[in-house]
């Protein structure tokens, strides 16, 4: 069976000790290390010769931001998969993340099991979404993609202005998310679309990259959103 | 005498601009003869008396008030050098007239007869002698109408080559009569121009808002009164009886010159004093008085009154010519000096003509104010010309400091909208910090000291702190995604409490069920109200999962045509409504109540409702 390599990155130890046990308690896991810092990880992450399939990390750490950690990730180990310990799950930071490159994230309250589980999960394409972020993204595509979609004037003028992500949705990932931002499961979804539930989750997953690959500025979505996001960090 | 000096110098003057064709005649050895002495019959209300006597003769002077006829016969030779022919000059005879020379009519104008007809007395005549008529020895005859108070008499006259008299008419004519119509002209197109200004130019006052300025009115009924004035002369047969006809020329020229000094007070801008009202009352007065006075003068043959009349007028407007002089040295403006010099000039000149006229009345002499009565269209085309230029002035100085204030007030306005924009911002970050204060204070705080308390009193289970603890991690991430909930999207808030509860409700065995339609945003729950609603949602399904001891839980909301209803149905052991409330409930209530909304309990074993409905508005 194969053992998915995890890096673990939280400066609180009672924490780290935590995700260390949990990752740990799963034979399918396997921990590669754990640290408390962004240049800790940076090392890690710079031998390339250790596998990195899962990077479990915190955002707010001392020397920086969990964002840099998952961006390195990806830079380095591009097969590697970030998820994010958030404390509250908040659009904010889950939002940034996102865009970092990030393809779920955790509560820092989840059970033992849970972690793990939300690790496995995530290997086996399901990444999670709330509702409220769903929200969001429905909000954004809404001002951001052109009205049709192959018109080229409009998207080689996208193109030309970083600022403006074009991210194209199929009808079916816009009904999905719609969807979830009315507060329907995937099961529920599942069955009024009539797909699988697995089909559900791909669809989720494949948005969280096209975010990440068309997040093209380093910042969210508005400047004012970075005091907020700096302010949970800390 | 001074005076007789100055009217020296103002002919002397006149001649200069005027010109002086024919002076050269007298160099002729062949000069014309004038012709002064005469043998007059002069009848008077039927009285007749025959005397010698010496042109000129002026009826108003030797008869006062009266009208009579006149025969005047001249004696003299002439030696005719050779065929070329003879003209008679006349430089004023009538009222209505007729030339005999040796006994064959040469012209008759007007009927001798007829009193107070037409007046053939303006202009000077020149009658060209017929050849064959002159004689060695002649005798002419000269028979004159003369109407009381109209200028009726004879002033010698010229007889002679008509290569030589001919040029002495012209000159004379030109003088009184050419340039009479042209300044008669000038006069009604000025004042033309000056109502049409009076009209079109209205100028902004303070406190009166857009009015027209009088000063234009006034010196429009000047110069058309006086274009009136001046062409009465053209016109030999009246288009009025008279006296009506002498009334309206006689009052033309006194409201002339009581228009002019309300001009004069309007240039100067008196308009508001005290002493400027009085004198314009005095002017409107002597204006209405004049056309009775002159009509007094005229039919009853007082020509005392109409000295009198032209006296008031002379005076009033010899007065204030000094004063506005005086007042128009030093720092005036130069619109008023212009116009102090005009008035100055013109009333002089008056005083002349009346002396001449009224006083000791010349026959041969005529009114010079025609000519001094240019000054004032001067003046007010030089007026019209300094507003125009100051307008113009004003004009391009307001577009230069348009764009200036324009900038400033941007800046001012910029740093106005910055300052309330902090004011807002500040507003807002306070209002977040009351908001977060109280999330922290009733969720968070109460339930970390709850979980204090537990652990203090050492009867809690570690399952009653981590329960307890649980909870207040809840309530601050409600708390913090209340933050971001669209104010009025009620589907958004149950969305997110479904997510954020979901885990608890797995954990405690529940079953949900999610019958949440697509509602249209409430527009009147703003944030607050959402944190309200929330609180009383996450409450309700709180309460199923603490004591209900249900295993289905069903979030239903709906549009009903009055709002939105919320139901929250557990299939628990139910609790009794009729028992006073718990303080969960109560303040489900309370919360209700504060965003206009109505929250209904319904509760049997097995089927508990908690119902929230929320108004449209």
């Amino acid at each position: 069976m194969k053992q998915w390599q995890v890096l673990i990155v939280e400066d609180d130890p009672q924490m780290r000790e935590f995700f260390v046990a949990s990752v740990e308690r799963s034979p399918e896991l396997c921990l590669v290390a754990s640290v408390g810092t962004v240049a800790q990880a940076r090392i890690v992450l710079d031998n390339l010769t250790a596998e990195v399939d899962v990077l479990l990390t915190d955002l707010g750490l001392p020397d920086g931001s969990g964002l840099d950690v998952i961006r390195h990730a990806r830079h380095r180990h591009p097969e590697c998969e970030p998820l994010v310990i958030s404390m509250f799950g908040d659009e904010e930071n889950v939002l940034a993340s996102i865009e970092a490159g990030a393809l779920g994230y955790i509560h820092k309250d989840a059970t033992p099991e849970d972690v793990a589980n939300a690790i496995l999960q995530m290997k086996a394409d399901a990444s999670p979404i709330s509702p409220m972020i769903a929200r969001r993204l429905l909000a954004r595509l809404k001002k951001s993609v052109p009205v049709d979609s192959v018109d080229k004037a409009a998207t080689l003028l996208d193109e030309q202005n970083p600022n403006i992500d074009v991210i194209s949705l199929s009808p079916r990932e816009q009904e999905v998310l719609e969807l979830i931002a009315r507060g329907f499961s995937y099961q529920e979804i599942a069955r009024l679309v009539q797909i699988s539930v697995h089909t559900v989750q791909t669809h989720i997953k494949s948005l969280y990259r096209k975010l990440a690959v068309n997040s093209k500025s380093e910042a969210v979505f508005e400047a004012t959103k970075m005091g907020l996001l700096q302010l949970h960090q800390t | 005498m001074a005076f007789s000096r100055l009217l020296t110098f103002g002919r002397f003057v006149l001649w200069l601009v005027l010109g002086f064709t024919g002076w050269s005649c007298h160099a002729q050895s062949l000069q014309p003869q004038t012709l002064t002495h005469a043998t007059a019959t002069i009848t008077v209300q039927g009285q007749t008396e025959v005397k010698d006597l010496e042109l000129p003769y002026a009826w108003d002077k030797m008869h006062k008030g009266q009208e009579g006829e006149a025969t005047f016969e001249l004696r003299f030779d002439a030696v005719q050098q050779d065929a070329s022919p003879w003209g008679l000059f006349i430089l004023r005879l009538g009222n209505a007239y007729e030339i005999w020379l040796n006994g064959v009519l040469l012209e008759r104008k007007g009927d001798l007869h007829r009193y107070n007809g037409g007046d053939y007395a303006q202009v000077p005549r020149y009658v060209t002698v017929p050849s064959g008529v002159l004689k060695a020895s002649n005798k002419l005859v000269v028979q004159i109408r003369a109407d009381a108070g109209r200028k009726g008499g004879l002033t010698p006259l010229v007889i002679g080559p008509q290569a030589l008299v001919q040029p002495l008419h012209q000159q004379s004519y030109w003088l009184r009569a050419t340039a009479s119509m042209a300044i008669a002209l000038y006069s009604l197109v000025v004042g033309s121009l000056a109502f049409l200004l009076w009209i079109t130019q209205p100028a902004w006052k303070p406190n009166a808002g857009l009015q027209r300025d009088p000063l234009y009115l006034y010196a429009a009924a000047a110069e058309l009164l006086w274009s009136f004035g001046v062409g009465y002369m053209f016109f030999e047969e009246p288009p009025l009886p008279w006296p009506w006809w002498g009334v309206l020329s006689v009052s033309a020229g006194a409201i002339w010159a009581c228009a002019m000094v309300l001009f004069c007070i309007e240039v100067a801008g008196w308009g508001a004093r005290l002493g400027a009202r009085w004198l314009r009352r005095w002017l409107f007065l002597v204006m209405g008085m004049a056309p009775v006075l002159t009509l007094v003068g005229l039919a009853w043959g007082q020509p005392l009154v109409l000295t009198i009349t032209y006296g008031i007028v002379g005076l009033t407007n010899l007065s204030f010519a000094v004063y506005f002089s005086w007042k128009s040295l030093g720092a005036a403006p130069h619109a008023q000096k212009a116009i102090a010099l005009a008035i100055l000039v013109n009333v002089m000149v008056g005083i002349r003509d009346l002396y001449v006229y009224r006083i000791d009345p010349s026959y041969t002499s005529f009114t010079w104010l025609r000519y001094s009565s240019l000054l004032f269209g001067l003046a007010l085309a030089f007026i019209v010309l300094t507003r125009f230029r100051a307008a113009s002035a004003q004009a391009r100085d307001l577009s230069a400091t348009l764009a200036l204030r324009i900038a400033q007030k941007e800046t001012e306005l910029s740093s106005a909208w910055q300052h309330t924009e902090r004011l807002v911002r500040e507003q807002e970050r306070s209002a977040e910090r009351s908001r977060i204060l109280r999330d922290m204070h009733d969720g968070v705080g109460a339930h970390i000291s709850t979980a204090m308390r537990q652990l203090q009193s050492g009867k809690a289970s570690d399952q009653d702190v981590l329960h307890t603890l649980g909870e207040s991690l809840d309530q601050l991430k409600l708390s913090i995604d209340a933050m971001n909930l669209p104010p009025g999207d009620i589907t958004a808030l149950l969305a997110n409490l479904r997510y954020r509860l979901e885990p608890r409700l797995k954990a405690s065995d529940i079953d949900l069920q999610w019958a949440v339609d697509l509602i249209l945003p409430v527009e009147h729950l703003d944030d607050k109200a959402m944190r309200q609603l929330q609180f009383m949602v996450y409450e309700a399904l709180s309460n199923v999962m603490q004591h209900a001891h249900a295993t289905a839980v069903r979030i239903e909301a709906a549009q009903t045509e009055h709002g939105v209803r919320l139901r929250v149905i557990d299939n628990g052991c139910g609790f009794d409504v009729s028992q006073p409330w718990r303080k969960g409930l109560m303040s489900m209530r309370d919360r209700a109540t504060a965003i206009g909304g109505a929250l209904v309990l319904q509760s049997a074993p097995g089927h508990t409702v908690v119902e929230i409905l929320i108004a449209k508005s």
